[in-house]
């Protein structure tokens, strides 16, 4: 997948679960911004994203991530793996 | 942070709880920006048991609330996945969590925190206080099943409202916590505290019970509740507590919605007196119901 092949699948995933935001969702985003996105929220995130594109993630791989762009990037490198 | 300048107790443990876990500092200024004064009070309040329940061991307990976090993220990591919790039986939970005594001390130890940084969690507490512990016959004979940390049966022994309190734990550790936790709070109402497990629990009639996130460490709670209504006077008030889509590394029965456990406990012979959900994290209830996520729901009933 490119990368707005991921933010495709991401967009929607994103709106319901982080609903309170309704900014724009780039690159830059980060949990600081978003006042859902806590660490429960990145798990359901990282694992509706999974079930979209069809692939599985380590923690250690998603965790830590400096912002959504870095998730973004991740995601599309494991789809062309 | 200024909010918790009148809080003392309450603002030394956020301190110290960032000082071992600096990674949280997003998430626990978010609960305090988001209380409200009135609920500031009751959580000074709460801190200042939990400070003196864990007096001389607060720093292991901020790092095992810490591991706790972590845990706990595994388990929903798997849960998102399967759409089931890890565990399903007993057996497996014994083997992994209830016989190791190091991270059972650990689990109950960050359990203990989380009544503090989870709103769901520090809800159920001052509802128990405030709500339940008000509405049972004066001079009560309260038994609390799985008592664990010893924090909502410190506050029944506290209580004005109770003549006698009892304790019964199927696990060791949870059984001297709970012991170490009313020496702390200097407790002189007759307490007693007895190894049982609920299976094989002793006969014996009780005014008001309290059976505090236990149902989801069963394989079987449908029977626990019923053989709990037994141990209850007709009339006796039981107070229930149960979470929803709730994963963690000893959870083995997996309730997907509040009315689940409300009919368990209809079912066991309680006319139900009020149910109340907290969803986790400060969601909404319709929120938490359509994301499944956590829901810490209490069910009052009396004994019929």
């Amino acid at each position: 997948m490119t990368r707005e092949d991921v933010y495709a699948k991401l967009e929607p995933i994103f709106r319901e679960l982080f609903d309170q935001y309704d900014g724009p969702i780039t690159d830059e985003l980060t949990a600081n911004d978003v006042e859902q996105w806590d660490s429960l929220g990145h798990v359901q995130l990282v694992v509706a994203l999974e079930q979209e594109c069809g692939v599985r993630c380590a923690p250690q791989e998603v965790t830590g991530l400096p912002d959504l762009g870095a998730l973004v990037d991740l995601f599309a490198a494991k789809t062309q793996a | 942070m200024s909010r918790l300048e009148q809080h003392s107790t309450l603002a030394k443990l956020y301190a110290l709880q960032l000082e071992v876990f600096p990674e949280h500092e997003d998430f626990l200024s978010r609960r305090i920006a988001n209380s409200s004064d009135e609920h500031l009070v009751e959580l000074e309040h709460l801190a200042q048991v939990i400070a003196r329940i864990g007096e001389g061991k607060l720093e292991t307990i901020a790092r095992d609330y810490a591991w706790l976090t972590n845990e706990m993220l595994e388990e929903e990591y798997y849960f998102r996945r399967h759409g089931t919790y890890r565990l399903s039986t007993f057996e497996e939970a014994e083997r992994t969590v209830y016989a190791n005594a190091e991270f059972m001390q650990k689990y109950m130890n960050g359990v203990l925190f989380s009544h503090l940084w989870w709103g769901n969690h520090s809800r159920v507490i001052i509802h128990f206080h405030r709500e339940f512990l008000s509405r049972i016959k004066q001079g009560a004979h309260h038994l609390e099943v799985g008592p664990g940390h010893g924090l909502l049966l410190y506050l029944a022994a506290n209580s004005p409202r109770t003549g006698s309190v009892t304790g019964w734990d199927v696990s060791a550790t949870s059984l001297r916590d709970t012991r170490h936790a009313l020496e702390a709070m200097g407790v002189h109402k007759p307490v007693t505290l007895e190894a049982h497990n609920i299976v094989d629990a002793p006969s014996g009639k009780f005014d008001s019970l309290t059976f505090s996130e236990v149902l989801e460490h069963l394989e079987q709670p449908r029977d626990a509740l019923k053989t709990l209504r037994s141990l209850l006077n007709d009339g006796g008030k039981i107070f229930v507590h149960a979470p929803v889509n709730s994963p963690a590394p000893d959870h083995i029965y997996l309730f997907r919605e509040p009315e689940e456990i409300v009919e368990m406990v209809r079912d066991a012979g309680f006319a139900i007196d009020e149910t109340v959900n907290f969803p986790g994290m400060d969601a909404s209830l319709e929120r938490a119901r359509k994301l499944k996520l956590t829901i810490s729901t209490i069910v009052v009933g009396t004994a019929i």
